[in-house]
């Protein structure tokens, strides 16, 4: 399903909750403040998208990764965004690494019920990490389902 | 579509040894970890807003509209999101700074568009947002 970008817009309400906690109290945004803003955070995601691919594609790689984010965060003059994005990165990839291990775990277990003399090792993580764009937005709950399994 | 996402985290927390770890970097809203495991959406929604209050799925979905762009990781597709929260933070209180100025409480459309007039990083912005955006509900 072809969507163009006038089509997307980021759910109101959170951009409207993130203008807020920025403010101090008592300060009110007009809803036309609300919608500029609001158009302006798409317009950055497919301003850094377009220029995190151009590291990408220098490096002759066809998948963009958390490194060409970074580097396009210092091309576009936001060096200020490079220290917490690191660190919600590291915070994320814990996660990320817990919620892999959780599942296989309960993959484990699952075949030990089955098997009973399974003694399979654990996988490293990152083969999850990689998703192909052409697939519907539906596909990325999909592919953490899998996780899940 | 958060829902879903946001359910999977919770999948994690309930386990003590990883509530360790997280707990050293979540400072304040560490409390929610203790709560026992929830499939409702409200809690796993707190514990996931922590680290993306934006639905990767959606920056996702607005990132596969450059047709040069193939394949991206989650983490890009995390960090963008991340990047874009950081951005609106920003942009409002940029914006805020000629509100003041006009000595106003409100921050209107022309706050915003001199903050982009005069501030060098959204100088993408220029001629990009629309100057009456009707029909679309806030």
């Amino acid at each position: 399903m072809a969507e163009r970008p006038e089509d997307l817009n980021l759910p109101n309400a959170v951009i409207t909750r993130i203008i807020k906690e920025a403010l101090p109290d008592g300060v009110n945004v007009s809803k036309e403040a609300r919608r500029a803003i609001s158009q302006a955070a798409s317009v950055f995601v497919l301003y850094a998208t377009s220029c995190a691919n151009n590291f990408a594609m220098k490096a002759k790689r066809k998948t963009l990764n958390a490194g060409d984010v970074l580097a396009a965060m210092e091309e576009m003059e936001f060096e200020r965004f490079l220290e917490p994005l690191r660190e919600a990165l590291e915070v994320y990839k814990k996660g990320q690494k817990g919620k892999k291990e959780v599942s296989e775990q309960k993959r484990k277990e699952k075949e030990k019920k089955a098997n009973s003399e399974n003694d399979k090792s654990r996988e490293d993580e990152g083969e999850e990490e990689d998703e192909p764009m052409e697939e519907e937005a539906e596909n990325e709950a999909e592919a953490e389902e899998e996780v899940e399994n | 579509m958060a829902a879903t996402v946001t359910s999977l985290v919770t999948a994690t927390e309930h386990d003590p040894d990883r509530c360790g770890s997280e707990e050293e970097t979540r400072g304040a809203e560490a409390e929610d970890i203790d709560q026992p495991q929830q499939q409702t959406a409200p809690a796993a929604a707190v514990s996931h807003s922590r680290l993306s209050k934006l639905p990767l799925a959606r920056i996702k979905a607005l990132m596969k509209t450059d047709p040069d762009v193939a394949l991206a990781s989650q983490e890009s597709v995390f960090i963008i999101a991340k990047a874009t929260e950081l951005f609106v933070e920003m942009i409002a209180k940029d914006a805020l700074v000629y509100a003041q100025q006009g000595k106003r409480k409100t921050l209107q459309r022309k706050d915003l568009d001199n903050a982009i007039e005069a501030i060098d990083e959204f100088a993408f912005l220029e001629g990009k947002l629309c100057k009456d955006c009707g029909g679309k509900k806030m």
